[in-house]
């Protein structure tokens, strides 16, 4: 694999192939825990670890997978995967991983790493499917970090746990968007950050389904 | 929609037209306050407009002086000037500029600016609004059904609903003005309602049954926030109320004609 070639496999989907914002995986999590940074980013955490330790698996086994089978394989990789990195945090930060709850055990489930190892790792060499993987993982994590930022910005005034904005109850002068530590917000913030990226980006830019119908100006 | 001079501008111009007696008692109590709210709201859902004029090209509309003239009459008193202007941003563009403009917006813009008001700041204390202003809704009401521009089905099951609730002697007394206000205001809406005829009474009778439960069972609260959240729940079903209409036609019409 050439210098470029492993490059953009780790870049691309950063911005022009991200898994959140142009593919859509991985929304459910991308909305539940990203009420605060300190969540978003354990969750990121655990996420890419397990996608690239999948992905290093499910690569170096991708001769003996039956085709058949080769879902349920995966699946219980991924789950055993999921199991250790719940009973760490569990261990290493009780705290966050009750605020987490069952979101960390759902990562099984999450489109994102299934779809990885099913459409990349399954058919490719162990570096390139592990740097498939992070990059992945590193692009879910950052629209879990923006979306975390903006949501405990706005509506705690603080960024992980330091305040920031001093609130009204505080004797400042900023009051808390209660409707941004809501699940709406998030679907909000994420319909904003997709325009906002095809914006920049049009290509990412889906085709219409309908062409509107042309309007004439003067009718007789 | 274009038949002779009915354009979609003219169809807002008759709205602003309608509601205008309400408008004006409104102004009338609430004086200066009342008159810089507006002039607050038509400025900022005017400038929203502008700007999708200039860079979407989409053409402006005289709707959005409607939904500015809902917002200051119905938004929480205590708000300042950030989380006005925030809130009607949010609606002006998420629920009508981004579909496209007025008339293929799926929700009332004014609906969406409220709700989304309500839920933010839930420490801001909702409007009281004078009796009179609810009067005038009537001939607002009126004046709208004779233009043709208030799809007259849901006032009428609105008002069903309501004398339905009055009869069974249901607590709904305290709540019935500013309940009508809100379903000339934003339900009965000629874009964001049902559009087919048994949809619409559907959606009347959904907002006036919306209504008597949350009065018997939503304690805590203001009949404006009852009326602005029954609106918003009315408006998300009318898509299905109108699947169903079509729906139970289309089997009708096969049981007649096999």
């Amino acid at each position: 694999m050439s210098r470029t070639a492993i490059l953009s496999t780790l870049v691309d989907p950063l911005i022009r192939q991200n898994p959140v914002t142009l593919q859509i995986l991985g929304i459910c999590s991308a909305l539940a825990v990203t009420t605060s940074v300190a969540t978003a980013l354990v969750m990121s955490a655990s996420l890419t670890v397990v996608i690239v330790m999948a992905a290093l698996m499910i690569s170096l086994i991708r001769h003996h997978i039956p085709n058949a089978i080769r879902l349920i394989i995966q699946i219980i990789i991924i789950a055993s995967l999921v199991i250790v990195i719940d009973q760490c945090l569990q261990a290493y930060l009780p705290d966050i991983s009750r605020k987490l709850s069952v979101f960390v055990s759902l990562i099984t489930t999450n489109c994102l790493v299934l779809g990885r190892t099913e459409s990349f790792s399954r058919l490719n060499p162990p570096l390139p499917a592990m740097l498939d993987a992070l990059g992945n993982g590193l692009g879910y994590s950052l629209v879990l970090i923006v979306i975390g930022a903006i949501r405990e910005l706005f509506g705690a005034g603080s960024l992980l746990g330091y305040q920031v904005l001093t609130t009204v109850d505080q004797g400042g002068s900023f009051t808390p968007l209660n409707l941004m530590l809501l699940a709406p917000s998030a679907f909000f913030l994420l319909g904003g950050l997709v325009w906002a990226i095809r914006t920049v980006v049009p290509e990412q830019t889906e085709e219409l389904e309908h062409t509107p119908p042309e309007m004439e100006a003067n009718r007789e | 929609m274009i038949r002779g001079i009915w354009d979609r501008e003219m169809v807002a111009l008759m709205l602003l037209a309608a509601v205008m007696p309400m408008a004006l008692i409104w102004l009338w109590y609430g004086g200066t306050a009342a008159l810089s709210r507006l002039l607050l709201t038509l400025l900022v859902a005017g400038i929203w407009h502008l700007l999708f004029m200039l860079i979407r090209a989409q053409p402006p509309s005289f709707a959005g002086a409607l939904t500015a003239l809902a917002v200051a009459m119905l938004a929480p008193v205590e708000l300042n000037l950030f989380q006005l202007v925030l809130g009607i941003s949010f609606g002006v563009v998420m629920a009508e500029l981004v579909m496209g403009g007025w008339g293929r917006n799926v929700l009332n813009p004014a609906t969406v600016t409220l709700a989304f008001l309500g839920f933010g700041f839930p420490a801001a204390a909702w409007p009281d609004l004078p009796l009179p202003v609810a009067w005038a809704a009537i001939p607002a009401a009126l004046m709208g059904m004779l233009a043709g521009v208030i799809p007259v089905h849901i006032l009428l099951a609105g008002l069903l609903t309501a004398a339905l609730a009055l009869g069974a002697g249901l607590p709904v007394e305290p709540i019935l003005p500013v309940a009508g206000l809100v379903l000339v205001l934003l339900v009965a809406d000629p874009v964001a309602s049902a559009s087919t005829r048994a949809g619409g009474w559907m959606n009347g009778q959904l907002y006036g049954a919306l209504m008597t439960l949350f009065a018997m069972y939503w304690e805590q609260t203001s009949p404006v926030q009852m009326a602005v959240s029954a609106a918003l729940l009315a408006s998300l079903a009318a898509p299905i109320l109108d699947e169903i209409a079509i729906a139970t036609w289309l089997q009708r019409r096969r049981g007649r004609l096999g």
